[in-house]
């Protein structure tokens, strides 16, 4: 009777060497006479215990890490195997507190399955959604996923089913499903994390979106930085396609929908929803302006739903638990389940889905353990590179689209990047200037121009150069680029240099000297 | 004002700088009843020749039925899209907000000090070409790198070394 | 001036093409404007006689969205529209001009200028420049930084010649190209700051897949694309008053 190892296959534990563990396991059981089957599931979002080897026991899941391979050995002599004592050994994976005071629903299954495996899917409760929506009538899933009060969770956060009664109302020959998976902000890695760890239930949500809006064919649009998660999309494809699941006739429904995975080339502006689409139909990934919005002339210009991983993902659980069950986590107007991803310079940083309402301390000092440097924080940026910088005394903010409007700062897609004191915020100031002209697509003025003058202006106001002039010009710049951009890149890119003046005057040295921690 | 008069450069034909026009060829075959396909045709070429040659885009051009500049275009409005070789090996080094909290300034500093070249750039030897990347999706485990496609997480500058020095030795 | 210049049209350029839908009626400063219905707000303006300014509009392309000058307020919606990619609505009600307009205009414009070769702009009578002095702009605060000054001129067309330094970077040569004359000869070559106008693979205009229609001269807005006939004796660009 063999013994079944799970070492995960997610790009964290990738990146942290999980393949020569999983090998030395492997190696290490043959030399010992010892049945192993070694699977390689999705990550926990435990990042700091990558790569993170689960053993299955007659008692559960006992879990050890973060292992390398110099541990492989030991872990064989503490009998591991059979769940035992060890100094990486965490017990059982389920009762780990910073697991089991989240909730998982659209991350109920990364981690725990094979992310390839049908079987594995099904046994799950996968593809009950997609059974259920296809026996009710199209509208009818529409309004279940409005009655969720699920939000775009890339960012902008319009209503999901809102956006897909438009395109269910349009009268077309093709419609499209359009999945955003250009994860481009820094911090963010749920998108990656779902696609790697349970890419079918990206697939169910998006067949159960074409079912809803009556199109046949979607698009996976996702990015180069993003290899292993276009690997296992591609095999998860070809999977359910095999399986009946995506084709001509899914699981003798005679409803048809198919899709395909599309690679960006390094253009962060592509996760934008309308250079999503110019980029794939082969152009440059420029803004289009809208009206028309892609709802009604989208992808080729047939109407397109266009919705983040996460969104879709989240669609499968709705329809197999109802609107109703969705819309009881959350807060206020933002319902649901968010995964929030913690990053940057903390002790146990990972993946924490939990209702909207936890807030800011809860995320950084519970989960988070304080910083890994082990300084004060002293920064926290959330929503990516165009989302807001926030000193400490904003802890208690809780994630909700609206507290965070109220401060100036935006939700985003749920990424939380921490700083401890030894940041200059001058330089992160800076810095969002030139990671906006870096990524500007060039189409609009106030973007084009204007992120390369305000870094410039920053440069100087670093130099201790006209300060007072070009700190005036600078809000004059950062008004021109909020009000006048195109899209939100050129029109959110102030936000981090304004939150940063605001809560770090110092920094910048706007009254007297710039005062920088400088600690080595 | 003495302005400079010339402009650019005249685009090599493929009997100047000659390419691999069969593998372009089997690229373009394998993409051609792809709707939007000039995305997947660029990542195969690069994929095959390891960059775009300028020489090639004529024939990409007059296979797709777009003009030659509706081509370049594309090609120059994305950063993984190269139009001449990289080094041997390609070292692509986060600077995003994460990694910048988790010391990816001093990590670029030292492999910019420790090859002899900017970011953007490739060594004397022609063996690394050191680049920019903007998130590779390894935010809980920053600082992050990709070295020829392999990802590596929390990278001491004492570990990137020994990733080059791998590297180098293999190739 | 610029119209009798080019010789190709005496008409008003009403930014956007026309279109033929039902009639449309609505308020732009006060004036009410009868038009057909998916015009845009830019069009009506005009119609009504209160032009909007504009840079990387004109009737002879699709509207583009670019140049963010000719932003207006309407009444029930958040921010500042771009008049030209905006669609008329029943009864809308459009304000062209107004104190925060004029404020985020001049921002714009100040933009263009940190860019655009000092000396070139106080003789210059292109349309960028009638626009320049329509706002009121006559300088910026950004000091010195970086511009595409030093980017060489081409003049390999026997007819035309471009200099990247007068370019705005509003595409409507790129489009007159595609759209009017169906070559797609020019492209974007870069992106963000780097953008910049490109004839085939960044190329001699001469060497390109240019058919010398003249269509995107015609487009130019600020003679970066200009006639050679204008410059007798060779084209130089006019002395900067801090060089």
């Amino acid at each position: 009777m063999s013994v079944t190892v799970f070492v995960p296959r997610d790009s964290f534990a990738m990146a942290l060497g999980a393949d020569r563990v999983a090998q030395a396991i492997a190696v290490e059981a043959a030399a010992r006479g010892l049945a192993v089957r070694v699977v390689r599931n999705g990550s926990r979002g435990m990042a700091w215990l990558e790569p993170f080897v689960e053993v299955q026991t007659p008692a559960g899941r006992t879990g050890y890490g973060p292992v390398s391979v110099r541990d492989v050995e030991s872990l064989f002599a503490a009998g591991f195997l059979q769940g035992g004592a060890h100094p990486l050994a965490h017990g059982a994976v389920d009762a780990m507190p910073w697991l089991a005071r989240q909730e998982r629903l659209t991350y109920a299954r990364v981690g725990v399955t094979d992310p390839l495996s049908l079987d594995d899917y099904l046994a799950h409760d996968g593809f009950r959604g997609l059974r259920r929506a296809l026996g009710m009538a199209p509208g009818a899933v529409v309004e279940e996923v409005v009655a969720s009060g699920l939000r775009g969770r890339g960012g902008a956060a319009f209503p999901t089913g809102i956006k897909w009664r438009t395109v269910a109302g349009a009268e077309a020959p093709r419609k499209y499903i359009a999945c955003n998976a250009d994860e481009g902000d820094s911090g963010t890695y749920s998108d990656r994390m779902i696609m790697e760890g349970d890419p079918y239930v990206l697939i169910e949500g998006m067949a159960i979106a074409g079912y809803a809006v009556g199109a046949t064919y979607g698009y996976i649009y996702t990015r180069s930085e993003y290899p292993l998660a276009i690997a296992t999309l591609e095999e998860a494809i070809r999977r359910a396609r095999a399986a009946g699941w995506l084709g001509a006739d899914i699981q003798g429904s005679g409803v048809s929908f198919d899709l395909e995975v599309r690679m960006g080339a390094g253009a962060y502006i592509c996760g934008e929803e309308t250079a999503m689409l110019e980029s794939l139909e082969g152009k440059r990934g420029q803004i289009r302006p809208k009206p028309p919005l892609p709802a009604l002339k989208g992808l080729f210009g047939m109407p397109t739903v266009v919705n983040n991983v996460i969104s879709l993902a989240t669609v499968p659980i709705i329809l197999d638990r109802g609107g109703a069950f969705y819309a009881e986590f959350g807060m206020g107007r933002s319902r649901g389940t968010l995964p929030i991803q913690l990053a940057g310079n903390l002790r146990t940083p990972g993946l924490v889905e939990k209702a909207f309402g936890v807030t800011l301390r809860e995320l950084v000092e519970d989960w988070g353990g304080g910083t890994a440097s082990g300084r004060p924080v002293r920064a926290v940026q959330v929503g990516g590179p165009l989302g807001a910088y926030f000193d400490a005394s904003l802890l208690d903010l809780p994630l909700d689209y609206e507290a965070f409007a109220k401060e100036q700062g935006i939700v985003g897609h749920g990424g939380i990047v921490v700083f401890d004191d030894t940041v200059d915020m001058a330089e992160q100031a800076r810095y969002a200037m030139e990671f906006c002209a870096i990524e500007s697509c060039g189409k609009c003025t106030p973007c084009r121009i204007g992120s390369t003058r305000g870094r410039e202006l920053i440069e100087r106001i670093i130099r201790g150069e006209d300060v007072a002039a070009s700190h005036a010009q600078l809000l004059a710049l950062c008004d021109v680029m909020e009000h006048a951009s195109l899209c939100a890149l050129g029109g959110m890119a102030p936000l981090p240099v304004l939150s940063a003046l605001r809560f770090f005057p110092g920094d910048f040295g706007l009254a007297g000297d710039r005062e920088v921690a400088h600690v080595g | 004002m003495k302005v400079r008069i010339g402009g650019p450069e005249r685009a090599p034909r493929a009997d100047e700088a000659p390419y691999d026009q069969d593998a372009v060829a089997e690229v373009l075959a394998r993409w051609r009843d792809t709707p939007g396909n000039l995305l997947p045709i660029l990542h195969d070429i690069q994929a095959r020749l390891g960059h775009i040659p300028p020489a090639s885009v004529r024939q990409v051009a007059k296979a797709l039925g777009r003009s030659r500049a509706e081509v370049h275009g594309v090609i120059t409005f994305y950063h993984d899209f190269r139009q001449a070789p990289a080094g041997r090996h390609v070292l692509k080094v986060c600077q995003a907000e994460s990694c910048q909290a988790m010391g990816s300034r001093a990590l670029t500093a030292h492999l910019e000090r420790a090859l002899g070249c900017a970011l953007g750039e490739t060594t004397a030897d022609g063996s690394v070409t050191l680049e920019p990347i903007y998130c590779l999706g390894l935010c809980a485990a920053s600082p992050a790198l990709m070295l020829d496609g392999a990802l590596h997480a929390r990278v001491t500058p004492a570990a990137a070394d020994a990733l080059l020095a791998a590297a180098r030795e293999g190739a | 001036m610029w119209a009798e210049v080019r010789g190709l049209r005496d008409d008003v350029d009403f930014g956007t093409p026309p279109r033929s839908g039902a009639p449309v009626t609505l308020t732009i400063d006060g004036v009410e404007v009868t038009v057909p219905a998916g015009s845009s707000v830019m069009l009506a303006a005009a119609e009504a006689r209160r032009a909007v300014p504009k840079l990387c509009a004109t009737d002879m392309v699709e509207a583009f969205g670019s140049c963010r000058v000719c932003l207006v307020e309407i009444e029930g919606r958040r921010g500042f529209p771009a008049s030209c990619t905006t669609l008329v609505e029943p009864g809308m009600v459009v304000r062209t001009e107004s104190p925060r307009l004029q404020q985020l205009r001049s921002g714009v414009m100040e933009l263009y200028l940190s860019d655009f070769p000092a000396g070139e702009l106080p003789d210059g009578w292109s349309e960028f420049h009638e626009t320049v002095r329509r706002i009121g702009v006559t300088t910026h605060g950004y000091g010195a930084g970086a511009t595409h000054h030093d980017l060489p001129v081409d003049a390999s067309n026997p007819y035309f010649l471009f200099d990247p330094a007068k370019c705005i970077v509003c595409s409507r040569c790129v489009r007159a190209c595609e759209e009017v004359q169906g070559t797609f000869a020019l492209t974007i070559d870069g992106r963000g700051f780097d953008s910049k106008v490109a004839a085939s693979q960044d190329e001699p205009f001469f060497d390109s897949e240019c058919v010398s229609c003249g269509a995107c001269v015609q487009a130019c807005p600020s003679h970066a694309l200009v006639e050679k006939s204008l410059f007798d004796g060779g084209y130089v660009r006019a002395e900067s008053p801090e060089a």
